[in-house]
C-alpha cells in the first residue's frame, strides 16, 4: 500500500461555482445516441505514463477505479485516484461512498490525493502537473445530457479546453447501475433543531420589539432584521439561515410592510428591501456554510498533524523496538478507540510465529489473516476486500516494498474506519516500518563492527606469531644452506640434516598456523580465475623434495577451462594432499593427480589418488578432522594435513571425498563449484 | 655481474639475525650494504645515503612496510625488493601495487635474493633498451616487434605480443595481474584475470618447449607472472 496523503491548500475559493461535475450523479438520459467518449488509445501508446483517476461519490466512480486499475496493472504504470473536496460538504452518504471508492483504489495499488478546489476540472490539472502525470481519466454517461446544450459543459470538455500536453481519456459508463440522485438542498447534518429553535426565537424577539415601535420605522425595523440574518450566520448552518431568510422576508412583509397585515408590497423601495432579504439569506446562508467545512477540514488537518506528530515522538522516545510498539499502539489506540498491536519481523524478514505487542490479543485465525497481510505485503481483514470476516484490520509495515511487521487493529463492530483514520494508519505503519528497519541496520552494523574488530585481532596475533616464528627458521634455513653450498668436508652432511629439519619445522608451522585460521573464522577466500595446469604446477614444484624418486603422473584434460578459486589455499590443499600420499604410501608407489570437470559441468575437481595401502577404516569417520592419525602411520606429522585440506575447499564453497582407489590405494578428491568462464572478446 | 664499485644496498629489518644474514649474502656478490632497523629510520637513511636499491622487510615494529613503500615512492623511484612470510599474497599485492618491485618469501635462498635483486637493478640501468632479448630458443626483436624461435618466425597476436613485451621489458621482475589487465585492457580490465590466464595459456603454448610445465613464463601464485631468465 503505497498511499501517500497530499493536502494542498484551499485556492479558488473566492469563486462561486457549482458543485465539481465529479460529484454530480449522471442525470438522466433523455436523448439515445452516440456516445461522447472517444476510443481509448492502445497499449502501447499509454506504456510508462502514470494515469490519474477521478473519484466521487457517483457508483460509477468504483467502475473507473477498477477499470484505472486493471489498465495501470496491464501497463505497469503508476497511478493515483484524485478525490476533489469542495467547500460544499456533499453529506454523509457520500462521503461514505468516496471513502470507499478511494479505499478501493488503494488496495488496487494506487497512491491517493484529496485535493480542495471548487473547481474539478482545474484541480486534476493542477494536481496532474504538480504529480507528473501524464494522463487522466474521467468518466462520461453514453448518453447524451439532458438539457446538454445549455448546461455547463462536462468535466471532460473542461479538462480538455484546459490541459496543456496532458492526454485526457474519457471512459464510456455504463449506464445500467442505479444513479442515487442527490437531494437537491443537502441539509448538513450539523444543523440540529437548537441551531432552527435559536433563529426562530431571535425573529420572534426582534418581532415583538419592532411591534412596540411606531409604524412609519418599518424601513429600520428592516434593517435590523438583516442585521439578523448577517449576525446567525456566523452561529447557525444553512438551513437554519435560509429557513430564517424566507420567515423575516414573509413576516416583514406581512406585519410590517405597508400594507399591514397582508402579504403584498405596494411600492418599489419595499419590493427592493423584501427582495434583499433573500439575497442576502442566500449569501450569508452559503459563506457561513462553507466558512464552518472549511473550519471542520482544518480542524481534520490539524488533528492529522497533531497525531503524527505525538506519532512520531512517541517513537523517537522509545529506547528499543518493544516499546516503540507500545508507544505505537497506545497512540493509535487514543485516536481511533480501537484496540491494536504490532508484531516485528525476525531477523530474516519473516514472520513464522508472531509475536504481538499492544492492546490486542489475536486469535489463531486473525494470526494467519495477519501473516497473510505480511507475506503478500497487502492490507487484510475488515475494511478490505480480502477475508472480510475477520475483525481485525491487518496493515503490513511497508517501506520500500519489503514488510517489516503488521499492525492490527480492532474496531467496535459497529465502528467504521474512515478514509482519514486510513490514511493515518498508513503513516502510522509507513513509520513504523522506517523504526524497525533502522534497528534492524543499527543492529547488523553493530554486529559487522564486532566481526571486524575480532577479525582484526585475530589477523595482527597471526601476523605476530608467524613472524616471530618463522624469522628464526628463515635464518636457520638460509644459513644452514650456506654451509651446504660451502662443502666443508665432513659438516656439510649434517648442515644438509639442520636444513632439512629447519624446511620441515616451517611446514608444520605454516599447518598449524593454517589451522589457527581456519577456526578463528578468519579465513577469506579470494577467488579468481585459475589455470588447473598452474596450481598443479606450483603444487608439484613445492612437493618436489618429498616425490623425488618417486612417480608422479598429472593428468589434465586438453580443454580444461579455468576455475574459480583462491590460488594460494587450492595449491596448498593440493600440496598437502601429494605430501599425505607420498607419506603414507611405499617409497616408489606412483601417485596420480587429476583435474577435471565431472559429468554434471558445474564442479571442479582435483584428485590425489595412490597406491599403497588405502585409508584404514577405522579412520574414516574422522579422516578430516584435526590431530587425527593413523596408527599405522609413520611417526611425524600432526595430523592436520587433511583436516586443512577439507577446511580450505569448505571455505571456498567446495566439499573433499575420499574412497579406495581402484585397484588399490586411496583417492582423495576435492571439488570446487564451476561455472565456464566468459572467453575473452575478440580482437 | 659483479659490479665494479660496490652498490649501495639498504636493508630495512628489525631483526638482528635476518640483517646479518642479508649482510653476508650481498657483502659476497660484493654490495656496499647500510642497515635501518625501524621505517623512520629507514626513510632518513633513504635520502642520505641515496642507496641503488632497498630490500625491505613488511614486517617492521614502528611502521607497517607498505606505508614506509608509500611515503619513499613520493619522492624516490628507488628499486625495492619486499620480504615477506608465506600465506601474505594479499601483503604482497598490496606492497607490488605500492610500487616495490619484487618480492622474496621468507625462508628464501640466497641464490635467489641476488637473483631478484640484480633483475630490479637492471631495471634503472638502461638494460631495458637491449633490442633483442634471448631465453632458451626464443628471440624477442622488441625494436623489429619480432618473435623467433628456433630461428623460425611465430605469429603472435596484438594482445599476446602486449602481454610478452610486458614481461620481457620487467623480466627475472614479477608482474602483477593488475598490471598486465590495466596496461594491455585498460583500466576497467582488472578484474578480467579469466583474459589474462587465457592469453597466457597462448602464449605458453606458442614459445614454451612443454606448455604444461613452463619454463620461462612462470606463474606467481595468485600474483601474477614473472619471466625467467636463463
Amino acid at each position: 500500500m503505497r498511499a501517500e496523503f497530499i493536502e494542498e491548500s484551499v485556492e479558488s475559493l473566492d469563486t462561486m461555482k457549482p458543485p465539481a461535475q465529479l460529484s454530480r450523479p449522471p442525470l438522466p438520459p433523455t436523448v439515445p445516441g452516440s456516445g461522447s467518449g472517444s476510443p481509448l488509445p492502445p497499449a502501447s501508446v499509454t506504456a510508462q505514463r502514470s494515469m490519474l483517476v477521478a473519484v466521487g461519490p457517483s457508483p460509477h466512480s468504483e467502475q473507473l477505479v477498477r477499470w484505472t486499475g486493471r489498465q495501470s496493472t496491464m501497463l505497469k504504470t503508476p497511478w493515483a485516484a484524485v478525490h476533489v473536496e469542495s467547500a460544499r460538504p456533499i453529506g454523509a452518504a457520500a462521503q461514505r461512498l468516496v471513502d470507499k471508492h478511494l479505499a478501493l483504489a488503494r488496495e488496487l495499488g494506487a497512491q491517493i490525493i484529496i485535493t480542495q478546489d471548487e473547481d474539478a476540472a482545474s484541480a486534476l490539472v493542477r494536481v496532474a502537473e504538480k504529480g507528473n502525470f501524464a494522463q487522466v481519466i474521467v468518466g462520461q454517461s453514453r448518453r447524451r445530457r439532458w438539457l446538454g446544450r445549455w448546461r455547463r459543459p462536462s468535466l471532460a470538455d473542461r479538462l480538455l479546453g484546459m490541459s496543456h500536453g496532458l492526454e485526457v481519456h474519457v471512459v464510456p459508463l455504463d449506464e445500467t447501475l442505479p444513479a442515487k440522485s442527490r437531494p437537491l438542498f443537502d441539509i448538513p447534518a450539523r444543523s440540529s433543531w437548537h441551531e432552527y429553535a435559536l433563529v426562530l426565537s431571535v425573529i420572534i424577539a426582534l418581532t415583538v420589539l419592532g411591534m412596540q415601535l411606531p409604524r412609519s420605522y418599518y424601513v429600520q425595523i428592516g434593517l435590523v432584521y438583516l442585521l439578523a440574518i448577517n449576525l446567525l450566520s456566523l452561529r447557525v448552518g444553512r438551513g437554519p439561515i435560509l429557513t430564517a431568510g424566507i420567515v423575516i422576508a414573509l413576516t416583514w412583509d406581512y406585519i410590517f410592510a405597508p400594507p399591514y397585515f397582508e402579504f403584498g408590497i405596494d411600492n418599489l423601495p419595499d419590493l427592493v428591501l423584501f427582495g434583499t432579504y433573500f439575497v442576502v439569506a442566500l449569501i450569508a446562508g452559503h459563506s457561513a456554510a462553507r466558512l464552518r467545512a472549511q473550519a471542520h477540514n482544518e480542524r481534520l488537518r490539524e488533528e492529522r498533524a497533531t497525531a503524527l506528530f505525538q506519532f512520531t515522538r512517541a517513537l523517537a522516545e522509545a529506547k528499543n523496538l518493544a516499546e516503540a510498539a507500545l508507544g505505537a499502539v497506545t497512540q493509535i489506540d487514543d485516536m481511533i478507540g480501537s484496540s491494536s498491536a504490532v508484531a516485528f519481523a525476525d531477523e530474516n524478514n519473516d514472520l513464522p510465529e508472531p509475536v504481538f505487542h499492544g492492546s490486542l490479543l489475536p486469535n489463531e485465525r486473525e494470526r494467519a489473516a495477519a501473516i497473510w497481510a505480511f507475506r503478500n505485503r497487502r492490507v487484510n481483514g475488515r475494511f478490505t476486500e480480502t477475508e472480510t470476516d475477520c475483525a481485525v484490520y491487518f496493515s503490513p509495515l511497508l517501506h520500500e516494498d519489503q514488510a517489516f511487521g503488521v499492525l492490527g487493529v480492532k474496531l467496535l463492530p459497529a465502528k467504521t474506519l474512515s478514509l482519514g483514520q486510513r490514511d493515518l494508519l498508513d503513516a502510522f505503519t509507513q513509520h513504523l516500518a522506517l523504526v524497525v528497519e533502522r534497528a534492524q541496520l543499527r543492529a547488523a552494523g553493530e554486529r559487522e563492527k564486532l566481526l571486524a574488530e575480532s577479525e582484526k585481532l585475530h589477523h595482527a596475533l597471526l601476523e605476530s606469531v608467524s613472524h616471530e616464528l618463522r624469522t628464526p627458521l628463515a635464518v636457520i634455513a638460509a644459513t644452514s644452506e650456506e654451509l651446504v653450498e660451502a662443502k666443508i668436508p665432513g659438516s656439510s652432511d649434517l648442515a644438509a640434516e639442520i636444513h632439512e629439519a629447519a624446511l620441515r619445522l616451517n611446514r608444520l608451522v605454516a599447518n598449524l598456523l593454517d589451522q589457527t585460521r581456519l577456526e578463528s573464522g578468519a579465513l577469506r577466500p579470494h577467488l579468481d580465475w585459475c589455470d588447473p595446469q598452474d596450481l598443479i604446477n606450483a603444487a608439484v614444484e613445492s612437493t618436489r623434495d618429498a616425490f623425488a624418486g618417486r612417480p608422479l603422473e598429472i593428468s589434465i584434460p586438453e580443454d580444461m577451462p579455468f576455475v574459480r578459486a583462491d590460488f594460494a589455499l587450492t595449491e596448498q590443499v593440493l600440496v598437502n594432499l601429494l605430501l599425505n600420499a607420498a607419506r603414507h604410501t611405499p617409497l616408489r608407489a606412483p601417485v596420480t593427480i587429476t583435474t577435471g570437470i565431472d559429468f554434471s559441468g558445474r564442479r571442479a575437481f582435483f584428485s590425489v589418488a595412490d597406491r599403497g595401502p588405502g585409508i584404514p577404516a577405522a579412520l574414516r569417520a574422522e579422516l578430516f578432522k584435526k590431530f587425527s592419525r593413523g596408527d599405522a602411520a609413520p611417526p611425524g606429522g600432526l595430523g592436520l594435513g587433511l583436516s586443512i585440506v577439507h577446511g580450505f575447499i569448505a571455505a571456498q564453497g567446495g566439499e573433499v571425498i575420499f574412497g579406495d582407489n581402484s585397484g588399490g590405494g586411496a583417492i582423495i578428491t576435492c571439488y570446487l563449484p564451476h561455472t565456464a568462464p566468459e572467453t575473452p572478446p575478440p580482437e | 655481474m659483479t659490479p665494479n664499485a660496490p652498490i649501495p644496498v639498504l636493508v630495512i629489518d628489525d631483526e638482528v639475525q635476518i640483517l646479518r644474514l642479508l649482510r653476508h649474502a650481498l657483502e659476497a656478490d660484493g654490495y656496499d650494504v647500510h642497515e635501518a632497523k625501524t621505517g623512520k629510520l629507514a626513510l632518513g637513511e633513504v635520502a642520505c645515503l641515496q642507496p641503488q636499491a632497498i630490500v625491505l622487510d613488511l614486517g617492521l615494529p614502528d611502521l607497517d612496510g607498505i606505508e614506509v613503500l608509500r611515503r619513499l615512492r613520493e619522492w624516490s623511484q628507488v628499486p625495492v625488493l619486499v620480504l615477506t612470510v608465506r600465506n601474505s599474497e594479499n601483503d604482497v599485492i598490496a606492497a607490488l601495487n605500492a610500487g616495490a618491485d619484487d618480492y622474496l618469501t621468507k625462508p628464501f635462498r640466497a641464490r635467489e635474493l641476488l637473483a631478484r635483486l640484480r633483475a630490479i637493478l637492471r631495471r634503472t640501468r638502461a638494460a631495458n633498451e637491449v633490442p633483442v632479448v634471448r631465453f632458451g630458443e626464443i628471440e624477442i626483436d622488441l625494436a623489429g616487434h619480432l618473435v623467433r624461435k628456433a630461428g623460425v618466425d611465430l605469429h603472435l597476436s596484438a594482445k599476446e605480443y602486449a602481454v610478452l613485451k610486458m614481461l620481457v621489458l620487467n623480466r627475472g621482475r614479477v608482474v602483477t595481474h593488475r598490471q598486465i589487465l590495466r596496461e594491455v585492457w585498460g583500466p576497467n580490465a582488472e578484474q578480467n584475470t579469466h583474459y589474462l590466464r587465457a592469453y597466457m595459456a597462448h602464449l605458453r603454448n606458442k614459445l614454451e618447449a612443454n606448455p604444461r610445465a613452463p619454463a620461462y613464463l612462470k606463474t606467481e601464485s595468485g600474483i601474477g607472472y614473472r619471466l625467467l631468465e636463463d
